[in-house]
């Protein structure tokens, strides 16, 4: 939560400084791309902290419709295919990382790597707070989602 | 296995991991990796195509207007603009049902989203509403069909993600909601004052009344003025426009109406900065759907079809989209929607020659119409949660509603120059008009 106010912070202070050093006659160029870095992590930084917090969009939510060991097959399968997912980003976000070093931003000439590096980034914090979920959800039952929030 | 059978798999996935409960980002990552596994697509270019589908400059307008909304709501200065509404038009008949319709078109002049409008009339009025008798399937109803202004008078959320996925003026779409969402709003009040309970009658205001209630929500309606003009004056882009209408909520609307709210700013901020992640995430996952079906050469199939039924007839097209929309609308939310059909979209807006922005105010009236339909209706469901009434009596409340936004798309349909009277006024490069090579003025190709 506070890397998201931090990142919204940093990206509205930089698109206010491209536009004052604009109207002023002498723009910084090199401010749009700090915008985009905010941007990009705070994207991603908020997908891991709506994770923790049952945030995201959903269709519907079944399982919050049972009871017992259904609701508790269904809770865990869930974070399951979360997990998954998450470490094919850690796993195949790593790889395209890898990749980003042949291309380069303008105008600083920085690897496009360096924005990449926030997809694996999320995904090892969405697997991190899905477990934790899945360790209190087994201890102490899986709350609603509104609970959770 | 053929590209229809693994389109199949991945909707089929993406709807089954969906309806069970895992967040929607994550059912639409699995569905296209696990299709990507019987492709020669690798699976690190799907990460690529997470990001670039929020690379994008014009996505950076989103958190800004979900800022404003969230501001504005936060700082409770909203309530000046209900007290105006009140003032203007509770003495009609209906007369709360009249105050939701008309402050959900001020509100929708300073915030993109629904969500916002709902949580604030659940909140405001609604309460009001129900000790006057009106029934809370009605109530919740109304708030959630009026909310959907937001996606139509600018901002809307929803312009701004078509304008940057579909490379469609956004400030064109902007003014080309606006015709629609008065529609709605005017449609709404007849319907209310017509078909709604009668509620209390109350007693005309007075001009000084008006005149009080007017000076006291001046400061917060001069944004929708700073953002439409800092727009089409060709000052600022939308999302600079964003910039400087929340800090002129921060500089100017909050320190005269509410200064104590700036304690409470840090973790609102907070809160923006998380909520605005939301349907960005979702953002790039449907964009990497998106891309994988355009792959697997869905869009081309679909579009080949829709236009050999309609043949190359511009409504016939619009209709058929509309009848897509509408059943896609019930199932999955209009950002993934717009981002997935978007390649279809393109294909027959250019083969049928109709104007984007036309087909783009189309398409955002149809997905808003979505947001109340069962049984992913989400404007519904979150006014049904908040005002306390079970979803299957807000649905059958909101039915009637329903012609409203029919008659307002096929308005929107077969009257293309109304709707886009305001862009070709006021941008006319929005919608292909091109400077006059020998004076002033522009030509507007017909």
């Amino acid at each position: 939560m506070i890397l998201c106010g931090v990142a919204i912070a940093g990206f509205t202070v930089s698109v206010v400084c491209d536009i004052a050093t604009r109207m002023l006659g002498a723009p910084w160029l090199w401010l749009q791309e700090v915008t985009m870095t905010f941007f990009i992590y705070g994207v991603f930084a908020g997908t891991a902290a709506a994770t923790r917090r049952n945030d995201h969009l959903y269709l519907a939510v079944l399982a919050e419709s049972l009871s017992g060991g259904r609701r508790l097959f269904f809770e865990i399968f869930n974070r399951l295919v979360v997990l998954a997912v998450a470490a094919c980003m850690v796993w195949y976000g790593y790889l395209n990382f890898l990749d980003g070093f042949r291309s380069l931003r303008m105008p600083s000439m920085t690897p496009l790597a360096s924005l990449y590096a926030a997809i694996p980034l999320c995904g090892i914090l969405v697997i991190l707070f899905t477990v934790e979920q899945i360790v209190n959800g087994w201890r102490n039952g899986f709350p609603d989602r509104e609970q959770a929030s | 296995m053929t590209n229809g059978v693994l389109i199949f798999v991945m909707a089929g996935l993406f709807l089954f991991l969906g309806y069970l409960g895992v967040p929607v980002p994550f059912a639409l990552i699995a569905g296209v990796l696990l299709v990507a596994l019987f492709t020669p697509v690798g699976l690190p270019s799907i990460m690529a195509q997470l990001f670039n589908g929020i690379d994008v400059e014009a996505l950076l307008a989103v958190p800004f207007f979900l800022m404003v909304g969230e501001l504005m709501t936060a700082a409770n200065v909203t309530g000046r603009m209900i007290a105006l509404s009140q003032a203007l038009i509770g003495h009609v008949r209906g007369g709360l049902a009249q105050v939701v319709t008309l402050f959900s078109m001020f509100f929708a002049g300073i915030s993109g989203s629904s969500a916002a409008d709902v949580a604030v009339l659940s909140r405001t009025l609604a309460p009001e509403m129900k000790r006057e008798g009106y029934s809370a399937g009605f109530i919740a109803a109304l708030i959630a069909s009026a909310s959907t202004m937001a996606n139509l008078i600018p901002p809307s959320i929803m312009a701004i993600v078509y304008g940057a996925t579909g490379n469609v003026s956004i400030g064109g779409l902007f003014l080309g909601g606006v015709v629609p969402g008065v529609l709605v709003g005017v449609g709404l009040m007849i319907y209310s004052h017509f078909f709604g309970p009668v509620g209390f009658r109350r007693q005309r205001a007075t001009m000084p009344q008006i005149a009080a209630a007017a000076k006291g929500a001046a400061l917060p309606l001069v944004i929708p003025v700073i953002i439409m003009g800092g727009i089409l004056s060709g000052f600022f882009t939308p999302t600079e426009a964003g910039v400087v209408a929340a800090l002129y909520i921060l500089a100017v609307v909050i320190p005269a109406l509410n200064r104590g709210y700036f304690r409470q700013l840090p973790r609102d901020l907070a809160h923006t900065g998380l909520l605005y992640s939301i349907p960005l995430i979702t953002i790039a996952a449907s964009s990497a759907f998106g891309w994988m079906l355009a792959y697997l050469r869905g869009p081309a199939v679909v579009s080949a079809w829709m236009a050999s039924v309609a043949g190359g007839d511009p409504q016939l097209i619009m209709l058929l989209l509309v009848a897509l929309f509408i059943i896609v609308g019930d199932f999955i939310d209009a950002i993934p929607a717009i981002i997935i059909f978007m390649p279809i979209i393109t294909d027959l807006t250019q083969n049928a020659d109709i104007k984007p922005v036309h087909m783009g105010v189309v398409i955002i009236v149809t997905l808003a119409f979505g947001l109340i339909t069962p049984p992913y209706g989400l404007a519904l469901l979150m006014a049904a949660k908040f005002t306390g009434v079970r979803f299957g009596r807000a649905m059958l409340d909101s039915f009637p509603i329903y012609v409203v936004f029919l008659a307002t798309i096929l308005f929107c349909i077969y009257f293309p120059d109304v709707v886009l009277w305001l862009p070709k006024h006021f941008l006319p490069q929005s919608v292909g008009c091109f400077p006059n090579p020998s004076g002033a003025g522009y030509i507007c190709p017909p």
